[in-house]
């Protein structure tokens, strides 16, 4: 027994030795030290060991394993030491990127539009979306804009026949809508339009959002209202708004909204071409007519609407300089957003 | 609308006004000012000189050496023009000088002789066509003063981009008079007012289509002498970009310009018997040729203003040849009219014209203002070309209407506008512009628009009119008191959304493209006629050929972005699109609508994930089909399997989409429905699409896979015993499909059995050719007890037996 002591001694003493890894450690403490190491198992035969020998063996043993027991703190705190000193040494080179399975992007088009649809459906407007292939009806006969109106002059239209194209611009939707559904209305459209015009600031094709809301006592006060807080929400700052007497058939008053430079802040730059203010949006109260051609009577309900272009703000929160790069789908461009 | 300030002034005083703050103003009255800038800076260092002597240069018949005095200096320069002489006003351009055009002038020798300088022409100077000679100054034009000053060219441009609904500021008056409201000064017009005797019987006007000429004034000037017009009129022409023609042509430009009325000369003596029938073409008269020596072909509804015999005019649009003012022209009809503005509108469209003319009279003129106009520009012909004019003239107003007075509501204007104002201030806003109130009582005015005001007919109008003179920005800015509802959300499109989003969480990045693709594409893609997506809805005016039909398939354009992105260095593409495709159903008809949901991959698998911890290898078609069942079950909207809603099915032999590669193709279907495929793209098609690499695709019809509810969801209790997992190794023919191996373990109908799964397939070295080695887990579980081995061992033992009774499978102990 003695003599197995000893020879578990120097075993473990040498085992100790070298060890540096913090696992190995940790193996050599339940290996020796454990509930079920080697030291507990010769502890238990400690009761074969005749009486008079018994406290002596016993001594050597505890004193043994005290040894032990000590080297193996030192040796744990020289270990915890050097992780402490030098990561880079003992550990892996944690300079090295983290892991993760690199993710896809939105398109930035569907960023601001999702973007501008949440600020209306918080101010509890619903959202409805409607064909891209339109009747000249929905265009625009419903919209106040006969045929051989100057103000078609406005929409580069794309045809398909005499009586369907390629809608111009959102706004059908108020008929649509207004034929099916009685006021009070709050109702933003969504969608792709369409006008055969290709440069550096038009795409024949583009994204614009509707918005409508018709109900008693309505004001262009009430216009003003709404759409300061959409620009606040939309560029994230208090920037002064301007609205313009302007013309489109089927508002009136109609009005164009600007907002301050998002590049300048109104000093004047290059964006704004020295105006200090940049166009975003038309908007207006719902002409009469437009409100007796779907059956509503102007004297009882007003309401405005408003049209915005949603590359516009894109291109202008993002300082896009060229509006074509949305149709390219170019890797490149669309990692940026 | 093109204007200067100058001559603005000459209508209303707007000294107190800064070039910026007329800007401002006319912008916020609804008058967008596109561009206000200082005219002729490229001319600023030209000087006024004068040719103190001029003698024939030494070795050149046509050059001329002249001595040209400016201030105190004395300059030589050689000047080429035939109309140098002595005395002569001339402008200079000293060396340095730099000319529009980025012409820079030098000292230099001509044929030996120094020239220090250069005379200059109006072409030189970009003022006009002018090159026969040197400019001439005035006499008495004094020397070494600044060319744009003396010349009075020191000026300010403005060009206002009028709508449609303002064609009353088509004029510098217009203009004029809504800056009288903002400075509250009175106009100062030069002829207004007016009315003509019509007595006159040297000539006759009849107006047969009476419903598309409201009317139809004109006046006789008779021993006109036709010559350049004198340099303040000229100028006015120049300065906003129109070219001076001769005096005649350039008064009736000019008054067109300052009273918004469109006028036109006649030769009077071409004109047949002297007279003037305003008709439509007769069947024999459909060709003519208008002043721009361009044969036009008429349509019976045409108006044209015609002579006794034939017609000399397409009315309101261009006047034709052969009536046209020549330098041989002695008397002049002159005439200003009011034409309906549909009909010129479609006249204009149908020729393919649009002129200044046509442009005033397709939004309508003042059809009370045409013999303001006609009498100022016969007062400049007297005054400027020496003619001769009666008193009297003709005045046909067959369209003529009283004004009638609107009702205007103070209430209605207030809640409108949300404001406060009361009925005087209302009429005080109006009556700064010349529009005529009347105060009913204190609720409500009578309204009386002047006749220029044509876009002004209804209750609304007027309102626009009180807000845009109130100001828009002092209208304060308000939230609707609405009652509480809630807004319904389409969820097809929430559910668009989401799926977009959950893509990119797995690595694909959103594409959208043009509805529109090229006619050619069905055709690459391998789309057979008869095919739905091969007949394609057709724009009747494209742009180009590459977007002349509208997009039967998502896949063409995606093609396209890959293409781009290899082009690009960017060989990892993982993309997808959500949108509608079109279907023609019959002419005059909305085409069928249909969003797809289409994705293409390619390249490495792991795209822009670390190299260092994500091996490079190529996607392949495990990719599609994984991104497929991903969405289905993150969308919660079936469940994947043979007895599922959702199959993927291998098609017979020739099916599958034209486009994919054998053998490497997937339909998918909800229930019985064909809702999609996935597959590999054949190389052909690739290679039309010059794509060199391996792409993979899926194709789903988005809107089937909207009809299908949400799986609603059901807990089911935790297990109380613990599994036991059991694996199988098989032996089987190449033919033998893993998912058959699958079902055939599903359906033993072994309660114990909780799952099964393959998580190995295996060919090559230990196993013969012909064959593979499949694995399985099965995992058995009884929801009433704890499994003994024995337990196990019996069900276990029954599915390896009856997968090897099926397949001849060779169970092999791994």
């Amino acid at each position: 027994m003695e003599q197995e002591l000893q020879s578990l001694e120097t075993e473990a003493r040498e085992s100790l030795q070298g060890l540096s890894d913090k696992n190995l450690l940790e193996d050599f403490r339940i290996r020796f030290l454990g509930r079920k190491g080697k030291f507990s198992t010769i502890m238990r035969q400690l009761g074969t060991v005749s009486a008079e020998d018994r406290p002596r063996v016993g001594q050597l043993a505890n004193s043994i394993k005290a040894d032990i027991e000590k080297l193996f703190e030192e040796r744990q705190q020289a270990l915890d030491a050097t992780a402490g000193r030098s990561n880079s040494q003992a550990g892996p080179d944690l300079t090295l990127p983290g892991r993760y399975p690199a993710a896809g992007r939105l398109h930035p088009v569907t960023q601001v539009m999702r973007e501008t649809c949440a600020i209306f459906e918080n101010l509890g407007f619903s959202v409805a979306e409607g064909p891209d292939i339109e009747l000249d009806y929905y265009n625009f006969e419903a919209l106040n804009i006969p045929a051989h109106h100057p103000a078609r002059d406005m929409h580069d239209t794309f045809y398909i026949s005499d009586s369907v194209l390629l809608r111009t611009h959102t706004s059908p939707m108020q008929a649509r809508i207004m034929e099916v559904q009685q006021p009070p209305l709050r109702v933003i459209a969504p969608g792709k339009v369409y006008r055969c015009d290709s440069d550096i600031t038009h795409t024949p094709m583009f994204h614009q959002v509707e918005g409508f809301l018709v109900d008693k006592n309505v004001s262009f006060a009430d216009l003003k209202g709404v759409l300061t807080v959409f620009t606040q929400k939309m560029f994230k700052k208090d920037l002064p708004l301007r609205f313009r007497p302007s013309f489109f058939p089927f508002t009136e008053p109609s009005a164009e909204v600007d907002i301050a430079c998002v590049m300048c802040e109104g000093a004047g730059c290059r964006v704004c071409k020295k105006t200090g203010w940049l166009e975003i949006l038309g908007s207006g109260m719902i002409d009469p007519e437009v409100f007796k051609m779907v059956g509503y009577d102007p004297a009882v309900y007003s309401g405005f609407a408003f049209g915005l272009g949603i590359e516009r703000i894109a291109m202008l929160k993002y300082g896009i300089d060229d509006i074509r790069l949305f149709y390219e789908n170019d890797q490149r461009f669309l990692s940026q957003f | 609308m093109k204007f200067t300030l100058n001559w603005l002034q000459n209508y209303i005083d707007i000294q107190s006004l800064s070039p910026d703050a007329l800007a401002e103003h006319l912008t916020m009255l609804g008058l967008e000012v596109d561009a206000v800038y200082p005219l002729y800076q490229d001319l600023a260092a030209l000087k006024t000189g004068l040719v103190v002597s001029a003698e024939r240069h030494p070795d050149a018949d046509k050059l001329t050496v002249c001595q040209v005095r400016i201030g105190e200096e004395l300059h030589q320069i050689v000047c080429g023009a035939p109309n140098v002489r002595q005395n002569l006003a001339v402008v200079v351009a000293l060396p340095g000088t730099i000319l529009p055009g980025n012409f820079k002038i030098s000292k230099s020798k001509i044929r030996g002789v120094e020239s220090c300088g250069m005379i200059c022409s109006e072409r030189e100077l970009g003022l006009s066509n002018e090159h026969d000679g040197i400019m001439e100054l005035p006499e008495g034009t004094e020397h070494g003063q600044s060319f744009i000053k003396a010349m009075a060219l020191d000026d300010i441009f403005v060009e206002v981009d009028l709508t449609p609904n303002r064609p009353d500021c088509a004029s510098v008056i217009g203009i004029a008079r809504e800056i009288a409201g903002v400075v509250r000064k009175p106009l100062t017009l030069p002829v207004q007012n007016a009315v003509i005797n019509t007595t006159s019987n040297d000539f006759s006007v009849e107006v047969v289509a009476s419903e598309l000429c409201p009317r139809y004034t004109a006046r006789l000037i008779k021993n006109v002498i036709i010559g350049p017009s004198p340099w303040w009129l000229k100028k006015c022409l120049i300065n906003v970009g129109l070219r001076p023609i001769n005096n005649i042509v350039d008064i009736t430009n000019f008054v067109m310009l300052e009273y918004g009325q469109p006028l036109h000369a006649f030769d009077f003596d071409t004109l047949a018997g002297g007279r003037i029938v305003v008709r439509t073409p007769a069947a024999d008269e459909m060709s003519f040729a208008t002043l721009d020596d361009a044969g036009r072909q008429l349509d019976a509804d045409m108006l044209m203003i015609c002579d006794g015999e034939k017609p000399i005019a397409v009315a309101g649009v261009m006047g034709g040849l052969n009536s046209e003012v020549t330098a041989a022209t002695v008397n002049i009809l002159l005439e200003s009219a009011c034409f309906q503005p549909v009909s010129i509108r479609k006249t204009a469209r149908k020729l393919n014209m649009a002129t200044d003319a046509s442009y005033r009279f397709e939004r309508g003129v003042d059809p009370d203002g045409t013999i303001n106009a006609l009498n100022r520009a016969v007062d400049l012909m007297c005054s400027i070309a020496g003619g001769q004019a009666a008193d009297d003239g003709i005045d046909c107003y067959p369209g003529k209407k009283e004004l009638a007075p609107i009702a205007l509501s103070v209430a209605r204007t207030t809640a409108l506008l949300g404001i406060e104002l009361a009925a005087i201030q209302i009429k005080d806003l109006l009556e700064s512009i010349g529009i005529t109130c009347h105060l009913q009582d204190a609720v409500l005015l009578s309204v009386t628009p002047p006749s220029f005001r044509v876009d002004i007919e209804r209750e609304a109008d007027l309102v626009e009119e009180v807000a845009r003179l109130y100001g828009y920005n002092h209208i304060p800015a308000t939230l609707p008191e609405v009652k509480l509802s809630y807004p319904e959300q389409d969820s097809d499109r929430l559910r668009r959304l989401a799926i977009a989003e959950r893509l990119t969480a797995i690595g694909y990045t959103e594409a959208i493209n043009y509805s529109f693709m090229s006619d050619k594409h069905a055709e690459m893609m391998n789309i057979p006629a008869g095919d739905e997506r091969f007949d394609a809805v057709r724009l009747l005016n494209p742009l180009s050929e590459e977007q002349s039909v509208m997009r039967t398939m998502l896949l063409p354009g995606l093609l396209d972005n890959v293409r781009r992105n290899i082009n690009h260095q960017k060989t990892a593409v993982k993309m997808f699109e959500i949108g509608k495709v079109f279907t023609p159903v019959g002419v005059n008809v909305q085409p069928r609508e249909m969003t797809m949901f289409s994705g293409v991959l390619c390249g490495n698998r792991h795209g822009e994930s670390s190299p260092l911890h994500y091996k490079q290898e190529p996607v392949d078609i495990f990719d599609a089909k994984g991104s497929v069942e991903f969405i289905i079950r993150e969308m919660e909207i079936g469940r994947i399997g043979e007895d599922e809603s959702v199959h993927f099915v291998v098609p017979e032999k020739e099916g599958g989409e034209p486009f994919a590669e054998n053998g490497y193709f997937l339909d998918i279907l909800f229930g019985k429905v064909k809702i999609g495929s996935l597959g590999k793209v054949k190389t052909e098609v690739l290679r039309r699409f010059s794509i060199k690499h391996d792409v993979y695709y899926f194709d789903l019809l988005y809107d089937s896979i909207c009809q299908q509810d949400t799986l609603s969801k059901h807990f089911a209790s935790l297990p109380v015993y613990p599994a036991v997992k059991r694996d199988i190794a098989l032996v089987v023919t190449e033919q033998v499909s893993a998912g058959e191996l699958l079902t055939k373990v599903r359906n033993s109908g072994d309660k114990l059995i909780e799952s099964c799964e393959i998580f190995d397939v295996f060919q090559g070295a230990k196993i013969p050719e012909g064959y593979k080695s499949v694995a399985l887990t099965i995992t058995y579980r009884s929801p009433t007890k704890t499994l003994t081995e024995k337990n196990v061992e019996k069900s276990h033992s029954k599915i390896v037996r009856l997968l090897t009774d099926e397949f001849g499978g060779i169970f092999r102990n791994a």
